[in-house]
């Protein structure tokens, strides 16, 4: 059982980044739309954030230095200083809007407005980083958020026509009705998605808190073969519950009550209760994992001493940050900004900032000063370095596919 | 530490400097060396770091804005890097790790500031939470 319970950093890590409320949404949208006909892209994704937190878990067990401290020292610090300020943004959006799924999560059990819950729950989150051990953290949300394996056994329940799912996933194409460049706009969302920044900050920095060493590397591969792929197999559920019930009907999802709905259909009030706790666990973790993330960037491109090892005041300007991030989080969502919106341009923006986080890591983890014998293989190499190419045509495409496809629409 | 061949930008420059507890203390913001006059090789002598030596490494517009704001700040009065002498330092790896605390080495008007004003004033600022 206790080995058990030592993967719960990566499933937290992945439920974190692949489930929050921007993918919840994002993954129910794309299934409502295209069917399964973007399963490769979380696939493809999936085995990026694979590769790329493998490696920058392993650099933090072996050298004890997270992933911002090698972003720096290899980018120099005006480039880290972009790639910084691009993070925190995508950061700070996320974090507003995970901070809002959760009272929105809440709001599906009580009917009371998202709103009344957000100052409570942002305060919860604070009180999470600053009183919660690490550990206990990161077993909590991360076992609750568990719950969304709900979404697989209502998907079974609704008895699809597994063959037609899985000749959409195969033969993937671009339905009539839909341009191809909204199709490669939601592409690069989920891709975005798969493969967030905050991902690696958190895992590498979590992996340090968790005080790994050059023996804990079965460990951390153990965390990110079975967390991410976790992650991956809930968006891919997510997305053909509503290829089932939404996509011959020609209904089109925007709302988190929309994401349970077949899931609803199928296992009733048990079925609700179980996403209620499942929503609840993985946004609440998606916030404490970028409120954390922006701690960790800041402190870390500066070299302040940060993390939840230490008492608060030994990390000052640490928790400052922390504290900082998540008023201004509060503030935007209260300004009653669509938090779903909010979070899928996060997701494009997020695509931008990639090349920046990746490259550093990969340089880092073929340097034998740092790891010695430690250093990637080339099998490795040749995939990372393929998907490096990904990555920089995804962010330089980003953004003018957002304008060509006015976000989606 | 004995002599050793070092690539600044590679070895030193960007690196984290930690203490003999292993605390983290700063970052290794710019580097001070000498070349001497009778063509012996250069050294080190001092790591420079804080806001007065990252500024103008940022460079520009950006780099002089950084030093003015944490001037505006009230931290410093003067545009001088803190520094940490050279020979303090006992190792360099995947951090430069040097023979004081951070108490010792003093250089965080920063984090006294943020803690007199913010974080102690919160309960529970002395615990660990583990």
């Amino acid at each position: 059982m206790k080995k058990v319970l030592q993967v719960t950093l990566g499933i937290l890590t992945a439920i974190g980044g692949f489930v929050d409320i921007g993918d919840l949404v994002a993954n129910a949208l794309v299934g409502a739309r295209f069917g399964m006909s973007l399963a490769w892209v979380v696939i493809v994704g999936v085995i990026g954030i694979c590769l790329y937190a493998e490696m920058s878990g392993r650099v933090a067990a072996v050298t004890g230095r997270a992933v911002f401290d090698l972003v720096r020292e290899r980018m120099g610090p005006r480039t880290a200083l972009l790639n910084l300020v691009a993070s925190n943004l995508v950061n700070l959006l996320t974090l507003a809007a995970e901070v809002a799924g959760v009272a929105l999560a809440l709001q599906l059990a009580t009917s009371v407005s998202y709103l009344l819950f957000v100052p409570l729950v942002a305060f919860l989150v604070w009180f999470v980083i600053w009183r919660m051990p690490f550990e206990q953290m990161e077993r909590m949300f991360g076992l609750a958020g568990l719950a969304l394996l709900v979404f697989a056994v209502g998907l079974w329940q609704l008895g699809p026509d597994w063959g037609s799912l899985a000749h959409q996933a195969v033969h993937p194409s671009v339905r009539s009705g839909e341009g191809h460049p909204t199709y490669w706009y939601y592409a690069i969302a989920l891709f975005g998605a798969a493969m967030t920044p905050y991902e690696v900050f958190f895992f590498s920095s979590g992996a340090v808190e968790e005080k790994w060493t050059k023996k804990d590397l079965n460990l951390e591969r153990a965390n990110v073969y079975i967390g991410f792929p976790l992650g991956g197999l809930l968006s891919l559920a997510i997305a053909a519950t509503t290829a089932v019930v939404f996509l011959p009907r020609g209904i089109a999802v925007d709302h988190l009550s929309q994401v349970a709905l077949p899931t609803v259909m199928a296992l009733g009030k048990v079925g609700l209760a179980f996403l209620i706790v499942g929503f609840v666990a993985a946004t609440f973790g998606a916030a404490l994992e970028t409120t954390l993330s922006s701690g960790y960037a800041v402190s870390q491109y500066l070299g302040w001493q940060w993390g939840k090892l230490v008492r608060p005041r030994d990390a000052a300007r640490f928790h400052a940050v922390v504290l900082v991030s998540l008023i201004l989080g509060v503030m935007l969502i209260l300004t009653t900004l669509d938090p779903i919106k909010v979070t899928e341009y996060s997701l494009v923006f997020s695509a931008v900032a990639l090349p920046l986080t990746y490259f550093p890591i990969l340089v880092v983890a073929n340097d034998p000063g740092y790891m010695k014998d430690k250093v990637n293989s080339g099998l490795s190499n040749a995939l990372a370095t393929g998907y490096l190419i990904v990555i920089t045509v995804v962010a330089l495409a980003a953004i003018p596919l957002m304008i060509a496809t006015k976000a989606g629409a | 530490m004995a002599a050793r061949v070092l690539d600044l930008t590679l070895h030193l420059l960007d690196r984290q400097v930690v203490d003999q507890d292993g605390g983290l203390v700063c970052n290794v913001d710019d580097v001070d060396f000498l070349v001497p006059d009778d063509g012996s090789p250069p050294y080190v002598v001092e790591l420079l770091t804080g806001p007065a030596a990252l500024g103008p490494r940022l460079g520009g517009l950006l780099g002089r804005w950084w030093v003015s704001a944490y001037q505006l700040l009230g931290q410093r009065h003067d545009r001088e890097p803190d520094r940490i002498p050279y020979q303090l330092v006992t190792d360099v790896g995947s951090a430069v790790t040097v023979a004081r605390t951070r108490a010792e080495l003093g250089i965080h008007p920063g984090e006294d500031r943020a803690r007199e004003y913010l974080v102690d004033r919160l309960p529970g600022a002395g615990h660990e939470s583990g």
